[in-house]
């Protein structure tokens, strides 16, 4: 039955207000913190922070089971404690690592639960990807990362590189050929790698959007051989891209951050557009203007449904009775939207958007970062990937 | 689970009988008989649709109706859209029965609806004017009179189904200069004197005139000088089943274009083997994937009694960038075949200009939902 109204129980409602009451005392109103934009070390040591308190409340494990530090609590739950976090620009644990705990959670064995989950549920345990190569971008699978077993050991050799956010990080999920005649998807597998071990290498790549990326040099990296998470070479329909690029716990999906945030933005903007003359008249009454804030606020709303439609068809489907269809179509128009939707606050706002801070800057410089994050929309693959994806695998079309 | 965009079983069973009843009964040559037509619409299919309940799916039931939910009719219009169906079902009950049926007396409910629902009568409204606005500016036709019996001067355009209609529904200023206040609704007898109709040749084909009246009788639909919000509900409910119609329409230009893409040979391969065809292709989906998300959650305020103008402005203003873009990409796959009359794509295309327009544009819709919104949730 069609019902876009999340909490429409009392006992969803005070879950709701438990979460904002939390949030209100945790995380002051007007703070942001985008981990994948900022090297701010104040902002990072707050966010941390962050997130160990959230961990203390058991919410990142939320949905997970309660045999392995999870709260056994239902998607919707999950839904709801994520629009409020991103609601009020608070960080939600990193996405990579809730990635990974959901793929432990679903292949991992009893002993790897036992050891990686309590780290990422506390919030302790910082998780990188280790999957981008030079070489292999939206051809993921074109990677030449090796790995061979030695013994009880895995030997990993090769470079990932646009690790976001990397160098914050202890362990890294890392995807290598372990079938060295395979091609393609086959013969792929994943290791939980920890970043300490010698043989591995990092150096910065600076984004353009203050934040650091970096390439991940692997030199015969000896690993012990229950780090392969999964079966050996199945990793790709396994781990997370067989099943149309989004990832889940016991429960559903976790929710993409951006659907939410692109609301707070919008709504800073709405306001800045109220309150802000020019000419004598708010910038909100100029019709020029309120044609482009309709077409910006239609988008943020679709945005939402398309997150509203892709959850509530995880949950009652699964993610592999999802086909590629939506998954892909609902990307493809997500990484088209963002960066028409920061150059648009741009054009709103006028030549002081450029100015960084300080007095003059323009709602205290946040359009000016959106603009530059914007170009951040390749991440998890291009939106030209995604229409390819969805003109072959959704629609049939040939290859 | 308060998160999910499926129909109940119930929604289901009724677009899966009207699909299978407007596959059956309305094959594209159909429209095409029904294009520019004298007759305006086939009389058999309505008395068809009146048989299976459709016309009077949202009457009261002592007034021969079904009450039906909004999301059931949804389903019916995904269907009328997906085939072109040359039907007056928006013009005659999604909007003038529905009018009927929120402001009548219970003598014009009784003397209106019940025929409208058994096919036997058509009440179609007449709002724009030369002007071409959908606001409540776009009102000037002046009526003067008291009681039951006023006269109207001045003129509407693009008013559906004239030759068909037994009454028209004529939107008018009773008082006032250009707000809410002071629009009112009349029943005009469009065979009555003072009231002279010209037929407008359009884009679509479809059955649509000017009228003028001329010191025209009209009798009062609802509160006189304070029409304008029923009056503006109703046409934000039907605009959301216009962008229903939208929505299957741009499944079957959808389906049109992937088949033709996959079949044509160019190069030694399929056209659609190539990403810039592909590209097209997939800009016909997310069109309409976007119109149908936004159409449906407008279609769920309005059941659930929710305040739905905003949510029904971004659909109709979605619908109507859809109607154009996903056409306009559909004429990109097919090239020389997609222009000629004998393929069926031009139905589409000609008829989405009207659905375009009709009931505000993308400008009037986007400029509605800003006066509505001052913060997301």
């Amino acid at each position: 039955m069609v019902d876009f109204c999340p909490d429409d129980t009392p006992e969803l409602k005070a879950w709701r207000m438990e979460v904002r009451g939390f949030l209100e005392e945790h995380w002051p109103v007007g703070k942001v913190f985008d981990y994948d934009y900022d090297e701010d070390e104040a902002r990072w040591k707050e966010g941390r922070d962050f997130w160990i308190k959230v961990g203390k409340k058991g919410w990142t494990a939320l949905t997970w089971s309660k045999d392995y530090y999870g709260l056994g609590r239902s998607a919707i739950e999950k839904w709801i404690l994520h629009e409020e976090l991103n609601a009020c620009g608070a960080p939600v644990y990193p996405v990579i690592g809730l990635a990974v705990a959901g793929a432990i959670l679903r292949l991992g064995t009893h002993e790897q639960r036992r050891q990686h989950l309590k780290g990422i549920a506390e919030g302790t345990v910082l998780w990188g990807e280790g999957y981008t190569e030079p070489s292999a971008g939206s051809d993921l699978a074109s990677l030449t990362t090796r790995a061979h077993r030695d013994g009880d050991f895995w030997v990993l050799n090769g470079q990932k590189t646009l690790g976001t956010a990397a160098h914050h990080c202890t362990w890294m999920s890392v995807l290598a050929r372990t079938d060295p005649d395979s091609v393609k998807h086959n013969g792929i597998s994943c290791f939980l790698v920890p970043l300490d071990t010698p043989g591995i290498q990092m150096l910065p790549l600076h984004n353009m959007a203050d934040g650091q990326q970096n390439q991940t040099f692997f030199e015969n990296v000896r690993i012990p051989a229950d780090c392969l998470l999964g079966e050996e070479g199945n990793a790709w329909n396994q781990v997370w891209f067989g099943i149309g690029g989004d990832n889940l716990d016991n429960a559903g999906p976790i929710p993409d951050p951006h659907q939410f945030r692109v609301m707070r933005m919008l709504n800073e903007t709405l306001r800045y557009c109220r309150e802000t003359t020019r000419g004598g008249i708010p910038l909100s009454d100029d019709p020029v203007i309120r044609l482009k804030l309709g077409e910006l606020v239609a988008g943020v709303e679709t945005m939402k449904l398309m997150a509203f439609e892709t959850y509530s068809d995880a949950i009652q489907s699964g993610a592999r009775g999802r086909g590629a269809m939506r998954p892909n179509l609902n990307q493809a128009y997500y990484k088209e939207f963002w960066p028409h939707l920061a150059q648009t606050y741009m054009e709103i706002v006028g030549p002081l958007a450029q100015i960084k801070g300080g007095k003059w800057a323009q709602l205290e410089g946040q359009f000016e970062r959106y603009f530059r994050a914007s170009f951040g929309n390749h991440a998890g693959g291009t939106a030209q990937l995604k229409r390819m994806v969805l003109a072959t695998r959704g629609l049939g079309l040939p290859r | 689970m308060a998160i999910d965009l499926t129909f109940n079983e119930e929604q289901q069973l009724i677009q899966n009988t009207a699909r299978e009843f407007f596959a059956k009964r309305c094959p594209p040559d159909l429209a095409r008989k029904y294009e520019n037509s004298e007759d305006e619409f086939p009389r058999e299919i309505w008395r068809e649709m009146a048989d299976l309940g459709w016309l009077g799916m949202n009457f009261p039931a002592e007034y021969d109706g079904l009450e039906c939910s909004f999301l059931d009719m949804y389903g019916l219009y995904v269907e009328m859209g997906r085939t072109v169906a040359p039907t007056p079902h928006l013009e005659a009950v999604a909007l003038g029965g529905a009018l009927v049926a929120r402001l009548g007396s219970d003598a014009q409910k009784r003397a209106l609806l019940p025929k409208i629902a058994a096919g036997e009568a058509l009440a179609t409204l007449a709002f724009l004017e030369p002007d071409g606005l959908y606001g409540p500016e776009g009102v000037t036709l002046a009526a003067t009179g008291a009681g039951s019996a006023y006269k109207l001067s001045g003129v509407k355009v693009l008013v559906p189904y004239v030759r068909s209609a037994e009454r028209l529904v004529v939107a008018a200023r009773t008082s006032g200069t250009s707000a809410e206040a002071g629009v009112s609704l009349f029943l005009v007898d469009p065979n009555g004197a003072g009231v002279s109709v010209e037929r407008t040749a359009n884009t679509g084909g479809y059955p649509l005139y000017a009228v003028s009246f001329d010191g025209a009788a009209g009798e009062p639909l609802g509160p006189v000088d304070a029409a304008w919000d029923a009056l503006h509900e109703v046409m934000m409910q039907a605009a959301v089943l216009q962008s229903a119609m939208v929505v299957g329409a741009g499944e079957r230009v959808l389906d049109i274009s992937v088949g033709y893409a996959k079949d044509r040979v160019q190069f030694g391969v399929p056209i659609g083997k190539h990403q810039a065809v592909q590209y097209l292709c997939t800009d016909i989906a997310i069109q309409g994937q976007v119109t149908r998300l936004l159409a449906l959650h407008a279609a769920w305020k309005i059941d659930s009694g929710q305040p739905f103008i905003r949510e029904a402005a971004l659909a109709k203003a979605q619908a109507s960038k859809a109607a154009a873009a996903m056409t306009f990409a559909a004429h990109e796959v097919h090239a020389g075949i997609g222009f000629m009359k004998d393929y069926d794509l031009q139905l589409y295309t000609l008829r989405g200009k009207h659905w375009e327009f009709n009931l505000g544009d993308q400008r009037h819709h986007f400029d509605l939902a800003m006066r509505q919104t001052t913060r997301l949730a």
